[in-house]
């Protein structure tokens, strides 16, 4: 069989950066073959796609050495319009990959570079929006769908292009677990039309299928295998920092024969071997009653609708939110999620009903005043860092609440030490990691002290090591009294870290209680396009309590 | 949230080529200049209103109805003090204002905000790519034409990320709801630095994008959605070229219309 790629010993340098981001990768990947790369942040993955199609070097300069022929063309000496016939790459951020005014011309557009008649560019967007499953919005406007349909459109503009490879980086993330099926039933059925599919991620799960894994540290490439082969040595997974897959780590922490790699293997593992007994089935339990004599936060029958929306965004909405509790709210794009959240702090004000922090109406509070006690990091920092200094952006909201200098020095100091950016006090802000400027964000709002913290997904674009750090820098926030309210897409991040859960669906909320019962009744999230993680159905079938592997190898040990 | 102007509907402005709507639009931007009474300009925007209408872009105005409030207001207000016309109302030291530079303004703020609205009726019933190929077929060349429509389609998208910011730094406590407008100007520090960057990442993930696609400026490409002439749209460039013949005789030659003499 011929290969269609073929790399030897490539290294490259961004220009202005003096460790490679990639370095001395061998390897060679055979026409219509499946490969997976995983990896953490930092090694190397996104710059391995991108030298695929000459972005690396050409759009990215720097210093390039070695040798890699795709289709047999060498991306560093075409254009990358040139290497566009040969290597489609989709990339990690779907919203600017969309940029024409409906669905049909988003796919058109790739077609129409390569010159195709009017005719064939026709039937290309008809075959392939049906091949992803959006051949009912052909007029749609891309801005109105969802993230999973947004994902799936940046696939297919890139798939009508018909190119014999195709790469994406991380297509799963941000999506919500039914979206992020749907991208990987479309990879796995891509195999069957002889193209070669590179996938570069961060999470094994959506790699199991693949025909091998590259497995990539710090550049570097560090094992080339089956996915069986990976995955199941748990030693050098931890090694390069990428999460293990919970059913393997539970197997290897109650020494049990076997690897499954999915919860069907895991299932039927546990009942050839008869490894543990089934327990009484945990009923879902009935809504909890969640209402105090104080809340924090308050909704009584609380509407909204956007200036230009057709329909209501929040449907009657009646939730309290006690002191102290660490809450997850999920939920589809445009269930409400974020529209209610915003009523939170006051940004958004409530159409009809109420929405009380502290017991008193958010329209009687100036929103400064309300940003002292309700918290709020958006979801993409550079939305919000402006200043020079780590410093200066973390004392910013004190200086705006007129705050004297000792104790805003005083207060930043605690918020950098408590979010570990102690030191970083003159380094400029821009020139941090994602997951660093992640945390000046956290830390300038937690410098303001707010009882309750909201954070927009949190976890979106970090790498599993930075998602943990992250959520456990939460977890100490709230035990030292903060109220936290995280929106999320990771149904793990729900599971693990989260007491309550709040599942919405088209602004309503469908689901409110304790998380292990929320996560217990599969059906009812399954409405809302969400799906509990491996571990949770394991545990569901189990009829066990825990929903992280520490807490099962306790609870069976028992 | 929805923010681009194109409103997806079918109707006969809609259907219209593409050139036609973008030379269409230059006319009616002439034909705003042919008079400077308040009582003429308030005409042609009423007639603009009415296409507005008949093309269901009305929502957009709404959306738009502080800019164009504004716009109105603020020439009515400052052109006053800097026409001057020989009825006087009102004088004090070197101010004055006469009876002509006010109908002058307010025929001013008119005229202003008929651009806009010319404008956005074209955006909100054109799509990009319709603009874009238009543009190519009067003889544009290919990345001009693309760069115009594309920046005139990333104006609802950094608006949008406009909005988010400003709600980012008032949730860290940026209080723009105090009145002094000096301090108001220092605040915009905190909103203009994430604007750039914000900018300037999404422009360069929308080049990778582009270049991903096989977008190259020198390539042959086809149109997918190829404009038309069609008989109305001869009828339509016909009628307002006649207008304007019109109005300009009627201005130039008979001097109707006209509160500002030696005036647009």
């Amino acid at each position: 069989m011929n290969n269609s790629v073929s790399i030897n010993s490539l290294s490259f340098t961004y220009h202005g950066h003096e460790k490679p981001a990639l370095k001395n990768i061998c390897g060679e990947i055979p026409e219509g073959a499946f490969i997976g790369l995983i990896g953490n942040g930092e090694a190397g993955k996104s710059t391995l796609c991108c030298a695929m199609n000459g972005l690396v070097p050409r759009f990215f300069r720097g210093n390039y050495s070695g040798s890699l022929t795709v289709g047999g063309k060498d991306p560093s000496k075409c254009k990358v319009a040139e290497m566009s016939k040969t290597v489609g790459l989709v990339l990690q951020d779907f919203e600017a990959q969309l940029f024409s005014t409906n669905v049909e011309l988003e796919t058109a557009f790739g077609p129409e570079n390569l010159g195709l008649s009017r005719v064939e560019i026709g039937q290309r967007i008809t075959r392939h929006l049906a091949f992803v499953g959006l051949e009912g919005m052909r007029h749609r406007d891309s801005s109105t769908l969802s993230g999973g349909q947004k994902q799936r459109l940046a696939i297919c503009s890139v798939l009508a292009m018909e190119s014999p490879v195709l790469v994406m980086d991380e297509p799963t993330t941000d999506l919500d677990p039914k979206g992020r099926e749907q991208i990987l039933s479309i990879s796995r059925r891509l195999k069957a039309h002889n193209r070669t599919l590179i996938i570069a991620d961060n999470d094994p799960e959506n790699l199991i299928k693949a025909d091998r894994l590259w497995l990539m540290r710090e550049g570097e490439l560090i094992a080339c295998n089956s996915p069986r082969e990976i995955l199941t040595n748990k030693s050098l997974l931890d090694a390069c920092g990428v999460m293990a897959l919970p059913t393997i780590a539970l197997f290897h922490a109650m020494g049990w024969q076997g690897n499954p790699l999915t919860v069907e293997d895991a299932i039927e593992l546990i009942q050839k071997h008869n490894l543990v007994p089934r327990r009484r089935q945990i009923s879902p339990r009935g809504q909890k009653d969640t209402r105090s004599n104080n809340p924090v936060l308050e909704t009584r029958g609380l509407s909204y609708c956007y200036p230009s929306a057709k329909s209501n965004s929040l449907q009657d909405v009646n939730i309290s939110i006690n002191d102290g509790e660490f809450l997850a709210i999920l939920g589809q794009n445009g269930s409400g999620k974020t529209t209610l959240a915003k009523h939170f702090n006051g940004l958004l004000k409530p159409r009809s009903g109420e929405m009380l922090v502290n017991g008193r109406p958010t329209t009687t509070y100036r929103h400064h005043e309300l940003a002292r006690t309700v918290g709020y990091v958006f979801q993409n920092p550079d939305h919000q860092i402006f200043a020079p200094t780590v410093y200066e952006e973390v004392s910013f909201g004190l200086r705006m609440l007129g705050e004297d200098h000792h104790s805003i020095e005083r207060h930043v100091a605690h918020a950098l030490s408590v979010t570990g950016l102690e030191g970083y006090e003159n380094r400029s802000p821009f020139l941090l990691a994602k997951g660093d400027r992640q945390r000046v964000v956290v830390a300038s709002v937690l410098a303001v002290k707010p009882k309750v913290i909201i954070l927009d997904e949190p976890t979106t674009g970090l790498d599993y090591r930075h998602q943990r750090d992250a959520m456990d820098l939460l977890k100490e926030l709230n035990r030292q009294g903060h109220t936290i309210i995280v929106i999320t897409h990771a149904m793990w991040i729900a599971e693990t870290y989260c007491r309550r859960t709040v599942v919405m669906k088209d602004g309503r909320i469908i689901a409110d209680g304790d998380t292990r019962a929320v996560f217990a009744d599969a059906a009812r999230l399954s409405e809302a396009a969400l799906c509990p993680s491996p571990l949770a159905r394991l545990s569901n079938w189990l009829g066990t309590e825990s929903l992280t592997v520490e807490d099962m190898v306790r609870e069976l040990a028992l | 949230m929805n923010l681009s102007f194109y409103q997806d509907e079918n109707t006969w402005l809609h259907r219209l080529d593409p050139r036609t709507k973008t030379i269409g639009v230059a006319i009616v931007f002439a034909i705003c200049l042919c008079f400077n009474h308040p009582l003429y300009t308030a005409g042609i925007m009423l007639a603009v209103l009415l296409t507005a209408l008949s093309a269901r872009v009305l929502p957009l105005f709404r959306r738009m109805r502080f800019i164009l409030a504004l716009l109105i207001l603020f020439s009515s207000i400052l052109w006053p003090f800097f026409a001057k016309g020989p009825t006087i109302l009102w004088q004090w030291s070197v101010l004055t204002v006469s009876r002509e530079s006010l109908l002058f303004g307010i025929a001013m703020g008119i005229r202003l905000a008929t651009f806009v609205m010319a404008g956005v009726i074209l955006l909100g019933t054109t799509k990009n790519e319709e603009i874009t190929n238009g543009l190519i077929k009067m003889g544009l060349p290919y990345p001009v034409a693309f760069a115009l429509s594309t920046a005139l389609r990333l104006v609802p998208t950094f608006a949008g990320a406009g909005a988010t910011i400003v709600q980012a730094q008032i949730s860290r406590g940026l209080d723009l709801e105090s009145k002094n407008i000096f301090s108001r100007f220092g605040k915009l520090i905190p909103l203009a630095v994430p604007m750039f960057i914000t900018a300037i990442r999404y422009t360069n993930l929308l080049a990778m994008a582009l270049e991903s696609r096989g977008f190259s400026p020198d390539g042959l490409r086809t149109l997918y959605c190829e404009p038309k002439m069609k008989r109305q749209d001869w009828i339509i460039l016909f009628s307002l070229s006649a207008i304007l013949a019109i109005f300009l005789y009627l201005r130039l030659a008979l001097s109707i219309g006209v509160v500002m003499p030696g005036r647009m």
